[in-house]
């Protein structure tokens, strides 16, 4: 395959008028300057992520810069490796998720943990040292530092590990870190793109899913994805049966309800399991309010997570090829960014749109 | 001693529900457990006063329902009989009792060795057993116990030392446990009192290296003398900037908070996946200042509750003080006393944990 000269542009949006948050235009781009660390890809997919809704329309708090393109999901082929890349050559299939540097330097870079650098740039919305904003996969190409760039194992379609390499990726993590394997019992709340992904991993790495829902229409699929059980939220004392059946809770919940007190989901950990919270909501959304003995009862713990280590995504990505794991994905063209986004926003997604490039044909 | 010393059971109690009465404790008689076949009976020599004592007290936990009420669970003493299935223990041993007194040792959780979060745990005062009786504490002269919460004092530890270890020790030693605390591990400990000092005196003696956050310098000596190897004053507005990434683990002795002082000051400390563990209980109107899932999300951290310990982990404990001979920092008073313990504790006075020494009868 000839090489391509990767003409960047992208769907981004170019108004700060809140009412115009979900409104594309097809703009230029400013890559990364290239370096010999440097890996450029032509863009083939991107997913759509939560994330991508909270920036666009300002409910993380900052309010972007504009144009801005998002999403990172991206998966496409190495069209260009910088001088001292030994890890890809031009024609790899490969991934990018959220994170597009860290320092490299610090203690938890050194330990392999560099999605938790102090000093880490986000894909799209961030600005490299040299002043470069960081622009992300609604697009035709992006430039990313090797360390952040992840080959997609054979056996595993581009489409398919789109959406792996953020939504994936952030349920996999706290999976991996809390032991999840065999033997364990492993609740999910929320299904939508992040819950599907904690389901159809936690059940390739082996251990039992309790899956909770309020959408009594999701139960079907739910048992497909592989869920041992279905619980309905709706039923209020949902969670007295299964006190003390959970090593791990993944949630999702993207919205914390003041109705919904974190401690009926404590309440079904094991003595010292965790509850993760991977759903990141808007910034006037905190968790709701804990008291100590709510963590006392069962010595459980509440954690956070950022995406993965590039240790992490390989890992992740090996699994899916092996096991064969399939997302439930619904395929848009790109532009049709507008329809993807606000599917996001309202919750109709089944279970995660990936967008296909069509400002460039790179076949 | 007769090997069945008939213990005359009586102890200092709560008679008054008129809140000002809180520290008022009077002489009461007290019925104490049907003994079994899997008890162990102890007569007390010294018992700790906890902050829990006057939590429960003076109603921060709740009002209390049944009184007089005997509290105290930091208790020492010597077995005077054991019951027929007892295999563990014998007469004149020197053993504690800590804040669990019972559990159902069926569930998944007692099977598992960790009976300290047994849906059914029964507390050392201030609880009722299946059969009704109610369960008095410590500042008594003597208790009835299932031998699963009966700890054996190790030689090399005297009853004195080994009786605030009973609650305050293992408090802090399960998370230090439960978390990894050893050699190569930086510790945070926020709140030198009891609790906090225990938890430098213990963390040192697993290994790991620790920072001592104190209100003021007023303590700054005691602490490192205690062991720790920095001390930071938390009255510096911005105590926690240097500090970013660098513990592993922060046991917190907070007893209240405030909410000018938000969660994420303290979790910004945290390395990657580090754990902020709240061992203070506070009164029941006081929760946690909001946290954002932001809070949790820069550096992966979690936070995390525990409950006393195992039986498991209190005999670690016990062997580790007497191996590495950990001397709390103990202030003992007599028994008759304890209306200026309990006071001492609500003021933050203590240094920095008093003892009773049982004035009732003398076992000796």
């Amino acid at each position: 395959m000839s090489i391509p000269e990767i003409e960047f542009k992208g769907y981004g949006m170019i108004s700060t008028d809140p009412s115009m948050w979900s409104e594309f235009q097809v703009v230029p781009i400013t890559p990364k300057n290239f370096g010999p660390h440097d890996v450029e890809v032509a863009i083939k997919y991107c997913g759509v992520c939560g994330s991508d809704v909270h920036t666009l329309t300002g409910g993380w708090g900052k309010k972007p810069d504009v144009p801005l393109v998002v999403g990172h999901e991206i998966v496409g082929h190495v069209t260009r490796v910088g001088e001292a890349v030994a890890e890809f050559k031009p024609g790899d299939r490969v991934g990018v998720g959220a994170q597009i540097g860290s320092c490299g330097e610090c203690r938890v870079c050194k330990a392999g943990d560099e999605n938790y650098c102090p000093k880490m740039i986000h894909t799209y919305n961030g600005v490299y040292p040299d002043g470069v904003r960081t622009q992300g996969g609604y697009s035709t190409g992006i430039r990313a530092h090797e360390q952040f760039v992840f080959k997609i194992p054979d056996g595993l379609e581009l489409r398919d590990a789109a959406t792996m390499t953020c939504a994936g990726l952030t349920v996999f993590s706290p999976l991996k870190v809390n032991g999840c394997g065999p033997g364990k019992t492993v609740g999910v709340i929320g299904i939508g793109g992040l819950g599907h992904y904690a389901i159809l991993f936690a059940k390739a790495m082996g251990a039992t899913v309790y899956a909770f829902s309020h959408s009594a229409s999701k139960e079907a699929d739910i048992r497909k994805m592989g869920a041992d059980f279905v619980v309905s939220t709706h039923d209020l004392d949902y969670y007295k049966p299964l006190q003390g059946t959970l090593d791990i809770i993944i949630s999702t919940i993207d919205h914390f309800s003041p109705d919904r007190p974190l401690k009926s989901y404590l309440s079904m950990l094991r003595p010292h399991g965790r509850f993760v919270t991977c759903g990141l909501p808007d910034a006037d959304n905190p968790l709701p309010t804990i008291h100590a003995f709510d963590l006392m009862y069962n010595g459980c713990y509440i954690g956070g997570t950022h995406m993965g280590s590039k240790r992490e995504a390989i890992e992740m990505l090996q699994l899916a090829a092996d096991k064969g794991v399939k997302p439930w994905i619904q395929e848009l063209p790109m532009s049709q960014a507008k329809t993807a986004v606000e599917g996001v926003k309202t919750g109709k997604a089944r279970y995660r749109y990936v967008l296909k490039q069509d400002l460039v044909n790179y076949d | 001693m007769s090997s069945h010393s008939e213990i005359e059971f009586k102890g200092y109690a709560l008679t008054s529900s008129d809140p000002l009465q809180w520290s008022d404790l009077q002489v009461v008689p007290i019925k104490p457990k049907n003994f079994g076949p899997h008890d162990v009976e102890v007569a007390i020599t010294h018992c700790g006063v906890c902050g829990s004592d006057i939590h429960t007290l003076t109603g921060g936990w709740g009002a209390l329902s049944k009184l007089p009420l005997v509290v105290g669970h930091e208790i020492a003493g010597k077995v005077t009989r054991v019951g027929d299935a007892v295999q563990e223990f014998k007469v004149g041993d020197s053993v504690g009792v800590g804040a669990q007194i019972g559990s159902c040792g069926e569930c998944r959780a007692c099977k598992h060795g960790d009976e300290n979060y047994c849906p059914k745990m029964i507390h050392t005062y201030n609880d009722l057993y299946p059969d009704g009786v109610e369960t008095q504490g410590g500042y008594s002269t003597g208790i009835r116990a299932h031998e699963q919460f009966v700890f054996k004092i190790p030689d090399g530890l005297s009853r004195r030392d080994a009786a605030s270890m009973m609650c305050a020790g293992l408090t802090v030693y399960s998370p230090l446990k439960v978390n990894g605390c050893g050699p190569g591990k930086n510790v945070g400990v926020i709140g030198i009192g009891g609790l906090g000092h225990y938890a430098i005196l213990f963390a040192k003696a697993m290994g790991a290296t620790v920072y001592a956050f104190s209100r003021g310098t007023k303590k700054e000596s005691d602490i490192r003398k205690m062991g720790a190897d920095y001390v930071i004053n938390t009255d510096d507005a911005e105590f926690y900037k240097p500090l970013q990434g660098e513990l592993d683990i922060i046991i917190s002795t907070i007893d209240y908070f405030s909410p000018d002082r938000p969660l994420k000051m303290y979790l910004s400390m945290l390395f990657v996946h580090g754990k902020f563990v709240t061992c203070g209980l506070p009164d029941a109107d006081n929760t946690l200042p909001p946290i954002h899932a932001f809070d949790v999300t820069l550096n992966g951290c979690y936070i995390g509750g525990t409950h006393m310990g195992s039986k498991k982990e209190a005999e670690e404990m016990l062997q580790l003080a007497a191996e590495k001979g950990i001397k709390p920092w103990v202030e003992e008073l007599p028994m008759s006393k304890v209306r200026e313990a309990v006071e001492g504790v609500k003021s933050g006075k203590a240094r920095y944990r008093y003892v009773l020494k049982q004035d009732l009868v003398n076992y000796e």
